[in-house]
């Protein structure tokens, strides 16, 4: 497990400093026509757009004579809808799906059904978490490296020692579930962590005003509680915002996975000192290069398959650490923002 | 006669409520520490302050034997369009910001009414419909984009907090205070004008309200636009507190503000009921909802089954409270007749 962590890694690394590394990478060839769905969470949420941005800007560099189309259940709809909508999708006959999952293992009746009419099912930022259904996982990052780094947030904000809490989504969202594990793995792993305490773990549901009380009840059930950590971008803004509102901001800090544009008044003002976040808009750019090769059969999908997404370089598939029997390809990497940085990163 | 035959089952239906809040005040000190003190109170009560209006808005409706269903949806969008509107004009004045948001929430009422009052489609049909609508709305008119708080002027953001009275550590903060006085204007105007009448009685008794002359399509009707002003005012407190508006906004609100209603004793079948009531109900249903998540027994799967659980004994207790109240008066009535004769 710790080895094919390091594994990704270096992988991930690599691919970072030298994008021809990896000779026989496959050029994906455009012009092959291929409908194709991309499926967020659900609509109406900007870093979802921000990755239909990329899916398009993949879709015209590759001209696909097909259809892209950005499908999204509503927000109180959303696991029976994004089932709904995978199930259209299989009858209409489209090449390829692409979701984020927000269904758990729900969703994979349906995308199975997909697969069995010829579609190729591609999951981005969230997987599937048995991995029946799914052809690949295109991940963000590292599961276990984002656990890392909110270890390492929660250090350096807290200054070494002391408790903090989890606020994150919705109770069973596959990806904050995966990031929170990691993190615990983390903490327990090295003990220059030992210090911290992490003594709790509450759900907002990604509503603003749910994610609000719960940070203001852990504030209460735990006098002592220096920092809150929210693995969501509508989580860590309620924080901030609550600990602003209830001048807390000095005692507890909040940190997690936030938009600059959102958390930039926070960050100046010392709520949240510290956050981090990879570009939705690259993730929805391999995810399609991702898909339409497999969809047009340029790719097979076997692990140790190399290919050049575009703009972004090369990208290797492999074994999921996280999820035993999957596959994914590791996009990466991703950016801590505080005070310096966040700034220019927020226009 | 008694204390007992004199006051009037509200006033009864009120002081069960009351205990019925009391009881899980302890209930919960028992259970968690630090738990009964001020923070509690500011809590709640800046939690409340937006319920309540909804909860308000939503007894308007049930008074009539309807329901409104989309009312969490006209909250999310009234937030949005009203942040939207100050976030491109910071400079504009408070009470026409809140004035927008009521004319934005009662249009969305007007569609409402006018579908189940005129063309007499069943409300929880209609209002289901239009909360997927309005929510569907909110979406495209959002275009991905959500409410920041920092680009929202000083004086909202502030304006919920303030406290205008601190006593002990208890703050009465500002939200709170102008929900109060907005229920209590409704409580006052449902129970001395005649108007307003009208909606128990086209609640109570449809025929007979018609005999006597009401116009129960404009009632209902006018139920609907108003409940959906109170709710866009709601928008408008729900964007001052929490700032950053997304898609999601109000999520839930419609099942929260029936629960405050009718454990607030509003008689799902209309015609009786009162907004103080709902106001407690509301109070209630929060005060559990924020204590069982600090509540260490209840794991996050849980909570919402013993939410519903709690609101469903809170009803029973209140409904055999009432029950045995009124059957213990119509015997002394009785006795008093035998000792007449």
């Amino acid at each position: 497990m710790n080895y094919f962590k390091t594994l990704g890694l270096t992988a991930a690394l690599l691919m970072g400093t030298s994008g021809m590394a990896f000779a026989q990478a496959k050029t994906i060839a455009g012009g092959s026509e291929v409908d194709m769905v991309l499926l967020p969470k659900f609509l109406g949420i900007l870093v979802f757009d921000q990755a239909n941005e990329g899916a398009q800007e993949a879709h015209a560099e590759l001209a696909n004579p097909g259809d892209l189309l950005f499908q999204g259940p509503t927000p109180e709809n959303s696991v029976a809808g994004q089932i709904e909508i995978v199930t259209t999708a299989a009858t209409n006959g489209v090449g390829a799906v692409m979701i984020s999952n927000n269904a758990g293992d729900q969703i994979t009746p349906a995308a199975e059904a997909a697969q069995a009419a010829g579609a190729k099912v591609v999951t981005w930022d969230s997987p599937i978490p048995s991995g029946a259904g799914e052809d690949i996982f295109v991940a963000q990052v590292d599961f276990g490296s984002i656990g890392v780094v909110m270890a390492d947030m929660a250090l350096s904000i807290t200054g070494g020692s002391g408790q903090f809490a989890v606020l994150s989504a919705t109770p069973d969202a596959a990806n904050q579930n995966a990031w929170i594990e990691a993190m615990k793995a983390a903490l327990a792993a090295d003990a220059k962590y030992a210090g911290l305490e992490l003594v709790d773990v509450v759900y907002g549901d990604d509503q603003a005003e749910v994610s609000y009380n719960r940070a203001l009840a852990l504030v209460d059930s735990y006098p002592d509680l220096k920092l809150i950590m929210a693995p969501t971008t509508v989580g860590i803004q309620a924080a901030a915002k609550a600990m602003q509102d209830e001048g807390l901001c000095d005692t507890v800090k909040t940190s997690g996975l936030g938009l600059p544009s959102e958390m930039v008044s926070y960050t100046l003002n010392g709520c949240a000192p510290e956050f981090a976040l990879w570009d939705f808009r690259d993730l929805g750019y391999l995810t399609y290069y991702t898909a339409y090769g497999l969809a047009t059969g340029q790719l097979t999908g076997e692990i140790g398959e190399t290919f050049t997404a575009g703009r972004m370089g090369d990208f290797t598939v492999e074994a999921d650490p996280g999820r035993e029997g999957a596959k994914r390809i590791l996009m990466g990497p991703f950016t801590v923002y505080n005070a310096e940085n966040v700034e220019a990163a927020a226009k | 006669m008694g204390w007992i035959d004199r006051i009037s089952p509200q006033t009864l239906r009120i002081l069960a409520l009351l205990a019925v809040l009391a009881l899980t005040v302890l209930f919960f000190a028992s259970q968690i520490e630090n738990y009964f003190n001020a923070r509690l109170f500011n809590r709640v009560s800046s939690s409340v302050a937006i319920m309540a209006l909804i909860a308000c808005a939503q007894t308007l409706v049930i008074l009539t034997r309807n329901i409104d269903l989309s009312i969490g949806s006209v909250v999310g969008f009234t937030a949005f369009a009203t942040g939207s509107l100050v976030t491109n004009n910071p400079e504009i004045n408070p009470l026409l910001l809140a004035a927008y948001a009521m004319v934005v929430g009662a249009g969305f009422g007007v569609v409402n009414g006018l579908l189940v009052a005129y063309a007499r489609v069943p409300s929880i049909i209609v209002t289901l419909a239009t909360m997927a609508i309005f929510r569907s709305l909110l979406v495209e008119y959002s275009d991905a984009k959500s409410i920041t708080s920092d680009a929202l002027p000083k004086w909202l953001v502030d304006f919920p907090n303030v406290p205008l009275f601190t006593i002990a550590g208890v703050e009465l903060r500002a939200a709170f205070v102008t929900s109060l006085i907005i229920v209590l204007a409704v409580h006052i105007a449902l129970s001395r004008l005649r108007p307003a009448r009208k909606l128990f009685a086209v609640g109570s008794n449809p025929e007979a309200a018609e005999m006597a002359g009401i116009n129960q399509k404009a009632v209902i009707f006018a139920a609907f636009v108003a409940a959906g002003a109170l709710a866009g005012l709601g928008g408008f407190m729900f964007l001052a507190r929490f700032g950053n508006i997304t898609v999601v906004a109000g999520l839930g609100f419609e099942l929260k503000s029936v629960a405050a209603a009718v454990v607030g004793g509003v008689a799902i079948n209309g015609g009786s009921g009162s907004v103080i009531g709902a106001l407690i109900g509301a109070i209630l249903v929060d005060m559990i909802d924020t204590s069982l998540v600090r509540w260490e027994l209840v794991s996050e799967f849980w909570r919402e089954a013993v939410l519903g659980l709690l609101i469903l004994t809170a009803v029973a207790v209140d409904a055999i409270l009432m029950r045995r109240l009124i059957a213990l008066r119509v015997r002394r009535e009785k006795a008093r007749k035998e000792a007449a004769k």
